[in-house]
């Protein structure tokens, strides 16, 4: 370790962590309220992509992160729609579908990316402040990285203990996990199920613009093509590694981000390896992760598989 | 639905105004009609309060139809039903739920990843925020003498299928129903839990609340019944009240009931067969005995000899080892002990494909499941077991054509109603479904036929059919392993009988020497 202070390095490590586990921490939350539901959206990458550009068209336009990232949500939250539409109402195959949206959605903000801005590439010049929670932000080495954030982070967090409670003491928790495990259970029982179910996809895309927003808006203060680079099915492996449980879900989210952050501080410190392998070390320990715990998930009964009245 | 109400009510409100009080639901003259089948025609049937009314006929009688009318799930093409002295109009579960009116399935609906306090509060009109101390308060005290004897936070997977009938009975119940369905509730149950649920049944009964217990079992409905609606061909041919009932025990009781059941003959005849001469056994079981898919002993020790062209019959309660029994035979489940034989060779634990390449074929009772691909073609399915074959396949190559035309000559051959060979099985009614998988079964030209339940939930004409090809069948000298719930199925079809009780071979009868009293009680593993 070379020219950079230690304790000044642990701590940009943890707090470059922490903001690189919200996009995913976001995406997988919404992926656990979609599955639990019964819905497999593997367009959760597309979608990201989407909110990315969104949120940072618009915050370009009106140089108000805020708008950026309500953008960035409303256009999770059309996407969402049109999903549960195609997979809910038509029955069309979750997996194809998910897919194409991915596809579609990378396809639809290179496209729109070129056309505006041709080979510049504009910068954000908008910021959220960094609030700062007073005295544990003057904890030694964690309390800047953990403590002095943006609020959206703290919310972020807030949302893992809120999903956390909505999905297991709530009327609709209750409803959307009856739904995703036996819809003709539920039915007979008095469930609205496709009501439910477009719910639960409508937050599921909210939650992935809200995530690509964040990336563009919050985190970079610009917009690449294909930016999002894979977040998008690393948060779907971390929503089922997690077993649809927001807690597990959050320590799966910060595990990955530690990894990505980690990936860029071994640049910073110099490390004599190929950019490259670093930059991998994050799927890498996906698929480690993925082995090591392969087999244990219990997936929800009606994952993927669309409900029609009178037809088990 | 057409209203009829007027014409029907100034006949039945001659009942005398302390019965009418009483009268819960009444349906009038209802008629539903499925293709090619009248599977209610012009049924009436009241309901009165706190009274167990079973509703008592074989397979096909149209039990099942007349209760989805009053559940919601099917809608009735004429007729009414008046609820509390109004008409009422219930097209889905939840109209149902809302008249009172609760039905416990015969597949049961609880989500098995949630607690038995979540399935029972699941649907219910509540605030956002679930109280579920407050609603295991209410259900404690709604409870009273109905132990479940598991915490109400249990998962419901992990509960036995008593206890998940149970649960489902909460679940209605807690709804304030007031009237309970229940379809064939003791075909998934154990002698002991049907005593239990008797119990319950009674309990709630003492309650005011009103049970129709849909069922095919005469014993059971005399056990527990004030009432008793006799269904035969989608007809209601006679209702007995509390004092008809009376003399329980009395013969003459039973055998007016099983008259009206079957139309006055005897439950079919076993068609005259020659008897079974004394032959070397075809296929032999020494001592076997086989685990169940938990783990625990299914079946113990069983000895069984069989010759040519016999129908054996194995009656017993479902779950009692037959299933494992079958699976054995065909070398689908290991034996952890005895020898299979067949024709002096020793095939136990040989595997399926060995089994029928040896000549022994297997019709499972999960036709959709187990014994076909139902989202493959009709001619796939007909050639899944020959498909390694000469004229199917050579080498690695399909030969489409063959397997065509050996479809089209099976459908010709069984009579099977199917638009062409190359429509999806799962398309097909159950009837022709078990139609093709006996073609296909019988073409292999088998030594050994096990069939689990041939003709479970199928109408009387294709019942009929089965029942002939598998006599035409025997008759060509293949050995029939018959196995069935249904006494009627066993008797009206085997050579020799025998009664499956706790994974054992409880006692063999010849036909002649069989009688439905004996068996019957054997069946729930009492000796006489």
């Amino acid at each position: 370790m070379s020219a950079v202070p230690l304790e000044g390095f642990t701590t940009a490590l943890l707090s470059a962590a922490l903001i690189a586990a919200v996009p995913l921490l976001l995406a997988a939350l919404g992926e656990t309220f979609a599955e639990q539901a019964g819905l497999l959206n593997l367009g959760l990458e597309g979608m990201m992509l989407t909110g990315a550009f969104a949120g940072f068209f618009v915050a370009l336009n009106t140089n108000s992160a805020y708008a950026g990232l309500a953008a960035g949500l409303g256009a999770g939250v059309l996407w969402g729609l049109l999903f549960g539409f195609l997979a809910i109402s038509l029955r069309v195959d979750q997996v194809i579908l998910g897919l194409a949206i991915t596809i579609l959605g990378a396809g639809l903000t290179g496209f729109l990316f070129r056309s505006l801005y041709g080979a510049r590439f504009p910068t954000l010049d908008v910021s959220l402040p960094k609030v700062a929670i007073p005295l544990l932000a003057e904890v030694p080495i964690v309390g800047p990285a953990l403590f002095r954030q943006q609020v959206v982070v703290y919310l972020t967090w807030a949302l893992v203990v809120v999903s956390s409670f909505v999905l297991s003491r709530t009327r609709f928790g209750l409803e959307l996990r009856a739904v995703g495990e036996h819809p003709f259970a539920a039915d007979a029982a008095g469930v609205k199920v496709f009501r439910i179910r477009y719910l639960a996809i409508a937050i599921g895309g909210a939650m992935a613009g809200l995530a690509g927003a964040f990336l563009s808006v919050a985190d970079l203060n610009f917009f690449v093509p294909g930016m999002t680079v894979g977040q998008g099915f690393i948060a779907i492996a971390i929503t089922m590694l997690g077993k649809w449980k927001p807690g597990r879900v959050f320590v799966g989210a910060l595990l990955f981000g530690s990894l990505r952050s980690l990936a860029t501080g071994l640049q910073v410190v110099g490390v004599a390896v190929q950019p490259e392998f670093i930059l991998m070390l994050p799927y890498l320990g996906l698929i480690v992760a993925l082995v090591l715990l392969a087999g244990r998930t219990a997936l929800p009964g009606a994952l993927a598989i669309p409900y029609e009245r009178g037809r088990r | 639905m057409t209203s009829r109400a007027g014409i029907d009510s100034s006949t039945t409100d001659k009942a005398g105004s302390q019965d009418s009080q009483n009268v819960l639901v009444e349906m009038r003259g209802i008629t539903k009609r499925f293709p090619g089948v009248v599977a209610n025609d012009g049924i009436t049937l009241t309901i009165r309060r706190g009274e167990i009314h079973a509703v008592l006929g074989e397979n096909g009688a149209g039990k099942t139809t007349l209760m989805n009318i009053l559940s919601g799930m099917v809608c009735p093409d004429e007729g009414t039903i008046v609820i509390r002295g109004q008409e009422a109009n219930i097209e889905s579960p939840q109209d149902a739920l809302r008249h009172r009116i609760g039905t416990v399935y015969q597949h049961f609906t609880l989500v098995p990843n949630l607690s038995i306090i979540e399935n029972v509060v699941l649907g219910t009109p509540s605030r956002f925020v679930l109280a579920l101390n407050q609603a295991e308060q209410r259900l404690r005290e709604m409870l009273g003498g109905f132990e479940l004897t598991v915490p109400l936070q249990t998962q419901v997977r992990h509960l036995s299928i008593g206890q998940q009938q149970r649960v489902e009975i909460l679940k209605v119940v807690f709804r304030g129903s007031e009237v309970l369905l229940l379809d064939e509730p003791t075909s998934v149950l154990t002698p002991v839990e049907v005593k239990e649920l008797f119990g319950i049944l009674l309990g709630l009964k003492a309650q005011g609340v009103s049970l129709v217990l849909i069922t095919h079992k005469l014993e059971e409905a005399l056990e527990v019944s004030d009432r008793i609606t006799i269904l035969r061909q989608g007809k209601n041919v006679g209702e007995l009240g509390p004092a008809a009932l009376a003399g329980k025990d009395d013969v003459e009781l039973k055998q007016r009931i099983v008259d009206l059941m079957f139309g006055g003959l005897p439950p079919q005849e076993n068609g005259g067969r020659a008897k079974i001469a004394a032959a070397p056994a075809v296929l032999s079981l020494r001592d076997i005995t086989a685990l169940g898919d938990r783990g625990t002993l299914a079946v113990q020790e069983m000895s069984l000899e069989l010759r040519a062209s016999e129908i054996f019959g194995i009656a017993g309660v479902d779950g009692n080892g037959q299933k494992e029994l079958a699976e054995v035979i065909a070398g689908q489940r290991l034996a952890v002990k005895g020898r299979v034989t067949l024709d002096g060779v020793e095939i136990t634990n040989c595997g399926t494909s060995a089994a029928v390449k040896a000549g022994i074929v297997y019709v499972s009772d999960d036709r959709l499941g187990e014994a076909s691909v139902p989202a493959g073609s009709v001619a796939d399915n007909l050639v899944l077991k020959a498909i390694d074959r000469a004229p199917f396949s050579k080498r690695a190559m399909l030969n489409w054509s063959a397997i065509q035309a050996n479809a089209l000559r099976l459908i010709h051959e069984f009579e099977v109603k199917a638009p062409g060979p190359w429509t999806r099985l799962s398309t097909l009614s159950g009837g022709n479904i078990q139609k093709l998988l006996l073609a296909r079964e019988l073409a292999l030209q088998p030594k050994v036929l096990v069939c689990n339940k041939p003709t479970h939930g199928l109408d009387l004409k294709t019942v009929r059919f089965v029942l002939q090809t598998l006599r035409a069948q025997a008759d060509k000298g293949t050995v029939i392993v018959l196995i069935s719930s249904e006494l009627d199925e066993i008797l009206a079809l085997s050579d020799r009988i025998g009664v499956m009780y706790n994974g054992r071979l409880l006692a063999t009868f010849e036909r002649d020497e069989a009688d439905l009293e004996t068996i019957g009680h054997l069946m729930l593993g009492v000796r006489i």
